[in-house]
């Protein structure tokens, strides 16, 4: 199983609400990764300001953030490699970095759960 | 029911005391008094005060930080101040601290930038307050725990808390929602459940309703009885603080006093007559120091000390309100706010100085950001030129989240919109709504005046340090903030724009209140304007020997607000009546009693 590991800067929320203005792209990205982890993809993400530890775990992170500083978050990584920095992906491109059709629609059964994303927000 | 006694209610307190009450009914007099003579008794307590605007340090003469400190003189006492500011450095510096050395120096900064703000700030404060309600461990020693809480909206949203976000965590089921800045919350969960606990049992937790004998601090006090019944707290008792008899028949604003305080007892909410009820007479001087508040509850009399005489005249030192609403009336537009502690009359003079205006033909639009403001009832009418609202969080609160939920959904898909759903009901959106709802209504000082009533002290300092954390965040991501956001702190700064008037009574506690959040503002880059010195009894003609020693009393509170203070300042007298409504308001506004400015500026 292919995992992607996302690595945001420093914010509040995943979604961004809570932050002086509401960036749609955040939202946006949230719901493709949503999407994407039901593609049977693992999905994990973190924030800077929150999980600090998963930052300082990653070489790969350290590294990038050591030569391009903050501004090349968020990161994503596959399979533990760099694989896009400093912007949030479209859908499509997202699905392009995993391996994955970019057109599967989401399994939508009544009462469903979301598919389990390890992040805490803020 | 009857007055109960004092003696009798303190021999048989339950652990956990919290008093609260309209800001000015004397919370933290009474709080401090209790604890003081509990501590008498024999008893280990803990006195605690969630206000960022603590008074508790002058109170008790005592500097106090986070941790229990002894106070002198009271063996047995210990009191401490919940500062949230401190508790969100502690919590940065927690959760930076590991990775110092282990990631880039920039990114610790930009961790500690994101980490500075209201929402960080709030809830490491309230992080705080329920260890204290909450984990036994933490209070270990202790008879008793006397909260002196903020100010009511604020202690309500505080109290809240622990139910809705106990709710939240048992709702939340992705795991994906904006919970604040604390990470791993769910481990969390039991402290809440204890601090929720704590509170509800009646064998554990008393609320004591602080109120005066005034119509307006009886309906907050019964606003309070039924918000807090509704969660669960039905412990409560009720402290009539500042009960007054005239002593001197001849004295007819004193006559007016004892008939304003009789009236409003005879009319008080009958759910609220029900309350156990304790009757503490008006004093003729603020208690202060150990001494002073055995003296409250102990009926020893006060000491008496000798007070200096004001050589440059007192009361009659200050710009009559009028002169100085021509002053600001040059301004043509633009924003003035009222700042100081609770309960000295900020949402009165905002209102008179709002009439005012209106009157001479200017437009004008009155707000508070108070969330237990009562403008409109203030004004009391409609008023030409004048319109009145509020900043309501609730009502913020849903305005914000229909908004960025019309901005984004274009862009999602359902799911994305359960997800943006869920995240917008994080405590965190009410702070972000609140915030934008004042930087639009300062906006509006571009065109009219804007007479902004504010929140107590502790409130209104959260309030600007979100805006410099906000402007920072603005200045740093470049984001598609609104102007009024992008604007605010610029618009604070400029004293062409922006005119503060700090609001006191003559008396130490809300002039050193007041002076703290000078500091605060000039700080923040934000000057201010002039003081005002409200309820003075320090006039002639008082001949009632209460009355007269709370007069003779202000004198040094008085100078120094003239002297060390204010670069300009007015005086405005007690009024025996109440001044709400358009005519006593405007009445206020004019009032030439001190017509010899001596204005610094």
């Amino acid at each position: 199983m292919n995992k992607v590991e996302v690595f945001d800067p420093p914010m509040c929320c995943s979604t961004g609400v809570c932050g002086p203005s509401v960036d749609p792209a955040l939202a946006r990205f949230s719901s493709d990764l949503h999407w994407l982890a039901n593609q049977r993809i693992a999905v994990e993400r973190y924030n800077l300001a929150q999980q600090p530890q998963a930052f300082a775990a990653s070489d790969a992170v350290k590294t990038a953030l050591t030569q391009f500083g903050n501004e090349c978050l968020p990161l994503i990584l596959l399979n533990g490699a760099v694989v896009s920095k400093g912007d949030y992906p479209t859908r499509k491109e997202l699905a392009r970095l995993a391996g994955v059709e970019p057109d599967q629609p989401v399994p939508t059964e009544p009462g469903a759960q979301l598919p389990v994303i390890r992040t805490k927000c803020c | 029911m009857a007055p109960d006694s004092m003696n009798s209610f303190l021999d048989n307190a339950t652990r956990i005391l919290f008093f609260t009450g309209k800001a000015g009914a004397g919370k933290t007099s009474l709080a401090c008094a209790a604890a003081v003579s509990v501590a008498h008794k024999g008893k280990k307590v803990l006195l605690v005060s969630t206000d960022p605007a603590s008074n508790l340090d002058e109170v008790l003469g005592v500097r106090l930080s986070g941790a229990p400190a002894a106070i002198p003189g009271a063996d047995g006492l210990f009191a401490l101040n919940i500062d949230p500011e401190a508790a969100a450095k502690a919590y940065r510096d927690r959760v930076i601290g590991p990775y110092r050395g282990v990631l880039p120096e920039a990114s610790l900064t930009s961790m500690e930038e994101q980490l500075s703000g209201a929402c960080t700030v709030e809830i490491a404060a309230f992080d705080e307050f329920t260890k204290l309600l909450g984990d036994a461990h933490a209070t270990a020693g202790f008879d008793h725990i006397i909260f002196d809480t903020a100010p009511t909206g604020h202690t309500l949203r505080l109290l809240q808390l622990p139910a809705a976000w106990t709710g939240f965590i048992a709702e939340n089921t992705t795991g994906a929602s904006c919970l604040g800045p604390l990470a791993g919350l769910e481990t969390q969960k039991s402290l809440y459940d204890s601090s929720l606990q704590a509170l509800t049992d009646a064998s554990t937790t008393t609320m004591v309703l602080v109120s005066r004998p005034e119509r307006s601090s009886l309906a907050e006090a019964n606003r309070s009885r039924a918000e807090l019944a509704e969660m669960g707290i039905a412990n409560q008792r009720l402290f009539l603080n500042g009960v007054f008899v005239a002593q001197d028949r001849s004295d007819a604003a004193a006559r007016a006093l004892e008939i304003r305080g009789r009236e409003a007892l005879e009319g008080m909410p009958a759910e609220l007559a029900k309350l156990a009820r304790i009757e503490v007479p008006l004093l003729p001087y603020a208690p202060m120091g150990v001494e002073n508040l055995r003296s409250v509850f102990g009926g020893i009399s006060p000491v008496r000390k000798a007070l200096h005489q004001d050589p440059a005249g007192g009361i009659h030192s200050g710009l009559a309100l009028s002169a100085l609403i021509d002053e600001l009336e040059k301004m043509e537009h633009g924003l003035i706010m009222t700042m100081g502690k609770g309960g000295v009359g900020k949402t009165t003079i905002a209102a008179a100085i709002a009439i005012e205006l209106a009157h001479r033909g200017h437009p004008v639009h009155l707000s508070t950001t108070d969330p237990a403001a009562h403008v409109a009832a203030t004004v009391g009418g409609s008023v030409p030129n004048l319109s009145v609202r509020r900043i309501d969080p609730a009502t913020e609160t849903r305005h914000y989240t229909e908004a960025v939920l019309a901005k984004a959904a274009p862009q999602l898909d359902a799911e994305g919109i359960a997800l943006l759903e869920e995240d917008l009901r994080s405590p965190c959106t009410g702070e972000i709504a609140v915030f934008s709802a004042f930087a639009r209504t300062v906006a509006e000082g571009e065109h009219a005046f804007v007479v902004l009533d504010t929140a107590p002290t502790g409130h209104t300092i959260l309030l600007l340090d979100a805006a410099e954390a906000y402007h920072r965040d603005v200045t740093r991501t470049m984001s598609d903030a609104p102007d009024a956001v992008r604007q605010l702190l610029p618009r604070l700064r400029d004293a062409g724009f922006t005119r503060v008037l700090l609001v006191t009574l003559p008396e130490a506690t809300p002039v050193h209140e007041a002076a703290r959040l000078q500091d605060d503002l000039q700080r923040a880059g934000i000057k201010p304007y002039a003081w005002i010195v409200n309820q003075s009894f320090a006039g002639d003609g008082f001949r009632d020997p209460v009355l007269a020693e709370r007069g003779w009393r202000e004198a040094p509170y008085i100078a120094e607000v003239r002297d060390r203070l204010a670069i300009r300042f007015a005086v405005i007298p007690w009024k025996p009546e109440a001044p709400v409504g358009p005519g006593l308001l405007r009445e206020l506004a004019g009032d030439s009693l001190a017509v010899a400015g001596t204005s610094k500026g």
